[in-house]
């Protein structure tokens, strides 16, 4: 890239980050995500159509289709704005709808945020894989209480057809965040075919959708952190601000690591995947992102509560919100343990 | 099935250590409560009265207590058994601060008239107790309290604020240290009062935990005038006595069952998961497994130290920090392999035993309270190694 190109990129990426602004406003409290947790749908309708409006939906969508035709860096970015502000809209499950709904009457809707699509590609946990057998039931399928339909992605042939199915009949169950996954068995008779093959651009979906997953993490456990951090440079014990005790310091000096750790990983593959990464490449790159964001995450929001003390144990204090986020997203798109495998299926030899 | 016969409660502590653990199985088998059994969440006295008050019944509701107050008599082994056992059976924790925590300093270090008073209260169920000694800027330095008792006539006057008081609003009793001496040294002058939590100018705020429950609260004095003779003790003596309580207490939180349990719950949502042959999970449940055997050996060598009468040196911190990590890290472990099941709010199937978040969210003030994990370790540092600072 030219160094002309690359100020251009690094220009766009910073705007997106101040859009963020409009949901997930600087310095705001989670007083509005507090207020929607463990209700139905988990979310409020009318930010997500905001988030139409501001062009998210179809951030990765390309400009002929209707999109903003944004490359990964700036999709990142994004998701790690909303984040740290624990924005509960399902944007990213509707952005992986909208990259395989390209073609379709549906896609207008879904952009301008107006339906909220949601894909039901999942047959078990902890999966990647799209086996798309047409009676079996559905999983995990996130923010599910909130869903105008939901896209059914069923193999035929050689081939992975995609049909909207009525979102009734669907199982809910809450998450540890104050959102909810929904479950169903399909069936086929009251479905609309969309579209005959939506294979690959689903398998490139999933892994875009990973990717962003881990930027959320990331972007929480940067909050989460940097609140820790603000915590032990003013709580005091034994007569000294707690952040003085060493084995503190070095604790939050290892956290410091993983985030770093976390932000080259997420960073870098999104660079590889903007500039054009194919196959294995990219399935290694999304790989070792989402590997490291699950398990940094973990450890960090874990360690977040543990240094504040009994005030970290309470619901009230907002450490505790980023632990549950991490819970439910760590394991979405794939575990660590998933992606490790992953990248080691795919990843080349060592370069000495 | 049940050949064990229940000796009456004043003959288990001379029952043979395996002899007694068979008739705690048996009594548990024929006495407790099977919707208890592994609450998901720590029980409020409305739910745990009715064993609460069937122990008392039986005569086995206060272990430690020597005969004499009415209690089992039991040594420290045998209340080790009798824990571990319990724990085994998925027993719920009762409102036991009175029983584990207040009953032993008051025979300890109580009045006649305090003996007489309290302690059958405790043994009926009428007085339920709440421990109130953290503040909101005395934690680990538990010695910076503030909440003062000022002598007035025949009464103490008690202002300040206690936080973290689990149970407290199940609780009609609370023993708390306050501060009555402000000029002296900070650990020298601190008493411990026992105060009625009906007695005007008390109130008790429910916090919520991490866990979405209302287990611990803030309880704040607000000009409480507190009768002389519930001073428990010599004034300004109450930190040395509150610490003589701690060192039976440590031992208690190292013991390795916890871990046994969350154990037996990752091996059970492993082949809920289809992976309990597969060959990478076998090695991580293996280093599990054999920590919690290692962590069993050791525990051994300190009970076996307590069965010669030996008391217990700042050493027995390892154990708490020990058995802690590894519950934690056993409840990682299945958050890790559960896939998005790791993110439910509620048990996985429905099923208690896979309780995947609630129990990661569990195992995580284990390493705050009861001295905090890096508190034990200064202790180990200091006080057993020896290095200086
Ligand atoms: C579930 C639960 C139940 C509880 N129940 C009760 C109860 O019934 N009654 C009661 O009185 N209290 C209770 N507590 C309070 C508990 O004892 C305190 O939370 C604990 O002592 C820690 O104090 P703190 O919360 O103020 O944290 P702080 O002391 O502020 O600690 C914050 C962080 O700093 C670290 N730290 C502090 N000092 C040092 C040091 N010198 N070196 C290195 N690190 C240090 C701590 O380890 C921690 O990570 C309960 C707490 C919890 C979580």
């Amino acid at each position: 890239m030219s160094a002309a190109v690359q100020d251009d990129r690094a220009e766009s990426i910073r705007m997106i980050r101040d859009s963020a602004a409009a949901v997930a406003p600087p310095g705001g409290d989670l007083k509005r995500v507090r207020e929607l947790r463990f209700q139905d749908p988990g979310f409020d309708p009318a930010v997500f159509r905001e988030m139409g409006e501001m062009g998210w939906i179809g951030l990765r969508v390309p400009e002929a289709a209707g999109g903003a035709g944004l490359g990964l860096g700036e999709a990142c970015a994004l998701a790690e704005e909303l984040g740290a502000a624990l924005v509960p809209e399902p944007l990213i499950p509707a952005m992986l709808s909208a990259a395989i709904l390209a073609g379709t009457p549906r896609l207008a809707k879904l952009l301008a945020g107006e339906a909220v699509l949601l894909t039901a590609w999942q047959e078990r946990a902890d999966t990647l894989e799209v086996p798309g057998n047409a009676d079996a039931s559905r999983r995990f399928i996130p923010m599910a209480a909130g869903a105008t339909a939901l896209l059914l992605p069923v193999r035929e042939g050689r081939k992975l057809a995609l049909y909207e199915h009525p979102a009734a009949g669907l199982t809910i169950e809450r998450t540890q965040d104050g959102g909810n996954v929904g479950s169903f068995t399909p069936d086929l008779a009251g479905a609309t075919k969309l579209a005959e093959d939506v294979g690959p651009a689903l398998e490139a979906a999933l892994e875009e959708a990973a990717l962003l997953t881990g930027a959320y993490l990331l972007g929480g456990m940067e909050r989460a952190f940097a609140m820790t951090v603000d915590y032990l440079k003013t709580r005091s014990q034994f007569g000294r601000i707690i952040g003085t005790f060493q084995a503190l310091q070095h604790r939050a000096a290892d956290l410091k690591m993983q985030l770093a750790l976390t932000r080259a990983s997420i960073e870098s593959a999104a660079a590889a995947l903007d500039e054009g990464a194919t196959g294995d490449a990219r399935r290694a790159a999304v790989s070792r992102a989402k590997a490291r964001a699950a398990e940094a995450s973990l450890r960090v929001t874990r360690e977040c509560i543990q240094l504040h003390g009994g005030i970290g144990y309470t619901d009230q204090y907002d450490v505790g919100l980023y632990l549950r986020k991490a819970m439910v997203l760590a394991n979405q798109y794939g575990s660590a343990s998933l992606h490790r495998k992953r990248f080691m299926a795919v990843s080349p030899e060592v370069e000495e | 099935m049940d050949a064990i016969r229940i000796p009456p409660p004043a003959e288990l502590d001379s029952l043979e250590d395996e002899h007694f653990r068979q008739v705690v199985r048996a009594f548990l088998r024929e006495n407790y409560p099977e919707h208890l059994r592994n609450p998901p969440k720590r029980l409020h006295w409305a739910e745990n009265r009715e064993w609460y008050m069937k122990l008392a019944e039986k005569g086995w509701l206060c272990p430690g207590w020597p005969k004499e107050y009415g209690g089992l008599g039991l040594s420290p082994a045998k209340q080790i058994i009798l824990t571990e056992e319990y724990e085994r059976y998925g027993v719920a924790r009762t409102n036991d601060h009175g029983i584990v925590m207040l009953g032993p300093l008051v025979i300890k270090y109580g009045t006649e008239a305090q003996k007489t008073f309290f302690l059958p209260k405790i043994l009926s169920g009428e007085h339920v107790w709440c421990q109130g000694y953290s503040e909101p800027n005395a934690g680990s330095d538990l010695a910076a309290l503030r909440t003062e008792a000022v002598l007035d006539g025949d009464h103490y006057v008690v202002n300040g604020q206690k936080i973290w008081t689990t149970l407290a609003m199940d609780a009609n009793w609370i023993f708390l240290l306050v501060r009555t001496d402000k000029n002296a040294k900070k650990q020298e002058g601190i008493s411990f009062l026992l105060v009625d939590m009906k007695t005007p100018g008390i109130t008790v705020r429910p916090i919520i935990n991490l866990e979405m429950h209302d287990e611990f609260c803030e309880t704040f004095f607000d000009n409480v005038r507190v009768p002389k003779e519930n001073l428990v003790g010599t004034l300004n003596k109450g930190w040395d006595m509150a610490k003589a309580l701690l060192g039976f207490e440590r031992i208690f939180l190292g013991s390795p069952r916890q871990s046994g349990y969350a154990l037996s719950r990752l091996k059970l949502l492993a082949e809920r998961m289809g992976l309990w042959e597969d060959a990478e999970f076998q090695d991580r449940y293996a280093r599990l497994r054999l920590e919690f055997e290692d962590l069993k050996a050791l525990f051994g060598t300190f009970v076996e130290k307590l069965k010669r009468g030996e008391s217990l040196g700042p050493d027995v911190s390892m154990l708490k920090v020990i058995q802690t990590e590894l519950f934690q890290k056993i409840t990682d472990t299945m958050l890790e392999i559960s896939g998005e099941n790791a993110g439910l709010l509620e048990p996985m199937e429905g099923n208690r035993d896979l309780n995947i978040g609630g129990l990661y969210i569990q195992a995580r003030p284990a390493t705050i309270y009861g001295g905090s994990n890096e508190i034990q370790r200064n202790i180990l540092s200091k006080n057993v190694l020896g290095l200086p600072g």
